[in-house]
């Protein structure tokens, strides 16, 4: 049963970073609408799979990459990979700021209650999959190889490639970045403020219309770098990836402590991990039902997740 | 727009949706009418395989209309998208119209069990050119077609082992891995490939898996796999995950051959997979060119295209109920008995008889191997 786990476990702990690291940013957008607006980004799932397609767009119809041509090398390279980044984090964080107006500002606005604008989200949630089921003919969509998978190193009987150092490196640095904006900037300061006492800030001059777009856009942002990196990875997108994404985020906020940044880094991680190592060792059937009970475990012990401590507390 | 004139519309193009396909045939001078039915997926992501199954009964109708000139054959095509929940909303618009004699399909086995109670009420005879799964002829399941389900396709019982010798050609002494997606389709057929496996000499099951067909991150299953030393992984399971996870088992330097079942049986699936999958090995069922290539030339003269996926039995599927017409059976009643009796020669040159529960003694599944991007038939599987 553990021989999988004993004999492949650096190469399943590669490859459960890379994909934690996803989560981390995935959930990002959770964690940030949450913490400022105390509610649930129900289409941050869809924001992602936006995201996956801006990759996809970048490399097939600007650069002309297809199945078949040869991956890219030297500046072309990094101008690909930067473009496609950049394109995926741009058209993740507009759909954000679109969910943002659509689903909860003008609600907001008219004073309704949360569960209005969470249905209004899990609305334009529908309605985003399902434009792109339309546009996508609900065809799965390959994406070029435009990294060659090159096996860079073997440690302790693990290839390590390319694509997963390159994910892991720029995920925590991206990461990193977004941390600090909120901890240092003057607009993340706001964000804080506001997520600390909302009509407080408000009396203190904080623009909160502005710090809510803001807050999307950084949490969009986030997914849609995820976006990227899941398709240099996996190279394979569709309408409906966004679910199975998205709940695997959401749970690795809430198992980090949801509102918390930190949290969502630990969480993702985590999440990432485990879901390797149960599939490896229990099967990959058992993998959800591994990753709920330990996720109930925690909740048990730890109703506000591993880090969850007040968000305020934590920011300030 | 006027309120009344817009419910009043509402109402019209309700029935429109519900009978839209029941335009009753207009009693010509010359020709009578009949009418057969085609239900499967003609939009949506399964697309392909249903308009490749139209295709090949439209070429029935003409081949037959040419022979009998006294015939004129309205086919009437009902859009269940491969999907049970559309197919419970569309069928009892065919089941309705009482012009249609019988119907070729459905394609799919979940569209086929959400269609059964519609049909069964009317005594519509059904031939299904791809429905495979096996509780649809098992008369202990409740979802047992008979006495209207009958399928010119071999069940899954039958493409298991076929899968396995096919996917363990040529390796000698195979080290085999299988896995599933989970679905109603690939946990059962991963059962007959095991079991199919023991009588293939030399091959040993080594490890299997069962992955969620929501599944992009493979590592964990890749791992195994190399744990076990296998030789041989087969997938039983649909061809965009199959896409996503030959990619990754090349990436990890794994040579291991790949197979995979008739749910991989896509063009799309090399052109998902780009290089990575060449040399992929997968059963399905294919076009007329694997059991007659003059038929083939024929069929690209008058139908602009090439036969696709299931088009033999879809032809021939077709050919029982145009037999049935012919016959002067013009009562659905008529029909069904007809088609319970029938016995008659498939273009494959097998004999079509149904047992009483509707299934054929054969199982026509060829082997296909991806060479240069493209599954090229390699003929059937023996």
């Amino acid at each position: 049963m553990f021989s999988v786990l004993i004999d492949q476990f650096w190469s399943l702990t590669i490859a459960g970073i890379a994909l934690g690291f996803i989560y981390v940013l995935i959930s990002l957008g959770y964690t940030m609408v949450y913490g400022v607006l105390r509610m649930i980004n129900f289409a941050n799932s869809e924001i992602f799979m936006w995201g996956t397609f801006g990759t996809v767009i970048t490399s097939r119809d600007i650069f002309h990459y297809t199945q078949t041509s040869e991956p890219a090398k030297g500046a072309k390279l990094v101008l690909v990979l930067v473009s496609s980044l950049v394109m995926s984090m741009l058209v993740a964080g507009l759909t954000a700021i679109f969910v943002e107006f659509v689903a909860y500002r003008r609600l907001r606005m008219k004073g309704t209650n949360r569960l209005a604008t969470l249905i209004s989200a899990i609305g334009i949630s529908i309605a985003l999959q399902e434009i792109m089921r339309l546009l996508t003919h609900s065809r799965p969509v390959g994406a070029p190889r435009i990294l060659e998978k090159i096996i860079l190193t073997e440690i302790w009987g693990a290839n390590i490639r390319l694509d997963t150092v390159i994910t892991i490196i720029a995920a925590a640095l991206i990461f990193f970045v977004l941390e600090r904006f909120i901890k240092l900037s003057r607009m993340g300061k706001a964000i804080r403020a506001v997520s600390m006492n909302e009509d407080a800030a408000k009396l203190m001059g904080v623009n909160l219309n502005r710090v809510i777009t803001t807050t999307f856009l950084v949490g969009g942002l986030a997914t849609g770098a995820a976006g990227f990196f899941y398709i240099t990875v996996f190279e394979y997108t569709k309408f409906n990836i966004g679910f199975t994404m998205g709940m695997a985020a959401f749970t690795a906020a809430v198992l980090g402590g949801i509102g918390n940044i930190r949290g969502a880094f630990f969480g993702g991680l985590s999440l990432g991990l485990l879901e390797v190592y149960a599939s490896a060792v229990l099967g990959t059937q058992w993998k959800a039902v591994t990753v709920f009970i330990v996720l109930v475990l925690v909740l048990l012990f730890k109703p506000n997740g591993l880090f969850g401590e007040a968000v305020q507390t934590t920011r300030a | 727009m006027n309120k009344k004139i817009k419910s009043s519309l509402a109402v019209v193009s309700a029935a429109a949706l519900a009978f839209g396909i029941a335009s009753v045939p207009t009693a010509s001078a010359a020709a009578k009418t009949f009418t057969i039915g085609y239900q499967g997926p003609l939009s949506g992501g399964e697309a392909s395989t249903g308009i490749d199954e139209q295709n090949a009964v439209k070429y029935a109708i003409k081949l037959f209309e040419a022979k009998n000139p006294g015939f004129k054959i309205k086919l009437v095509s009902i859009d269940d998208q491969g999907d049970p929940a559309v197919a419970g909303t569309v069928a009892p618009g065919i089941a309705s119209n009482k012009s249609v004699l019988g119907v070729v399909g459905p394609a799919y086995s979940g569209a086929t069990i959400a269609s059964l109670p519609y049909y069964k009420s009317v005594n519509m005879a059904l031939i299904s050119p791809s429905a495979t799964r096996v509780s649809l002829t098992d008369p202990t399941s409740p979802d047992f077609g008979g006495p209207i389900f009958h399928r010119v396709v071999g069940k899954d019982d039958l493409q298991g082992p076929a899968l396995a010798k096919y996917a363990t050609a040529g390796v000698s002494a195979a080290k085999v891995f299988v896995f599933d997606d989970q679905s109603a389709y690939a946990v059962p057929l991963r059962g007959f490939v095991e079991a199919g496996l023991k009588k293939v000499s030399g091959a040993t099951l080594v490890g299997g898996d069962s992955v969620p067909n929501t599944t992009t991150d493979f590592s964990p299953t890749i791992a195994k796999i190399k744990t076990s030393g296998a030789t041989v992984v087969i997938y039983t399971g649909y061809y965009s995950q199959a896409a996503v996870f030959i990619k990754q088992l090349r990436d990890s330097g794994s040579k291991a051959v790949f197979a995979g079942g008739d749910g991989v049986f896509n063009q799309e699936f090399p052109k998902l997979a780009g290089a990575a999958a060449e040399g992929s090995k997968v059963t399905g069922v294919g076009g007329l060119a694997g059991v007659d290539k003059k038929m083939e030339a024929d069929f690209v003269k008058k139908m602009g295209v090439s036969s696709g996926v299931y088009s033999v039995e879809s032809f021939d599927a077709a050919n029982i109920l145009l037999a049935g017409i012919k016959a002067g059976k013009t009562t659905r009643e008529k029909m069904l008995a007809f088609v319970n009796a029938y016995s008659g020669k498939s273009i494959s040159g097998n004999t079509i008889k149904f047992d009483k529960n509707g299934d054929i003694s054969y199982g026509l599944f060829a082997g296909f191997t991806t060479k240069n991007g493209v599954l090229v038939n390699t003929g059937i599987v023996k």
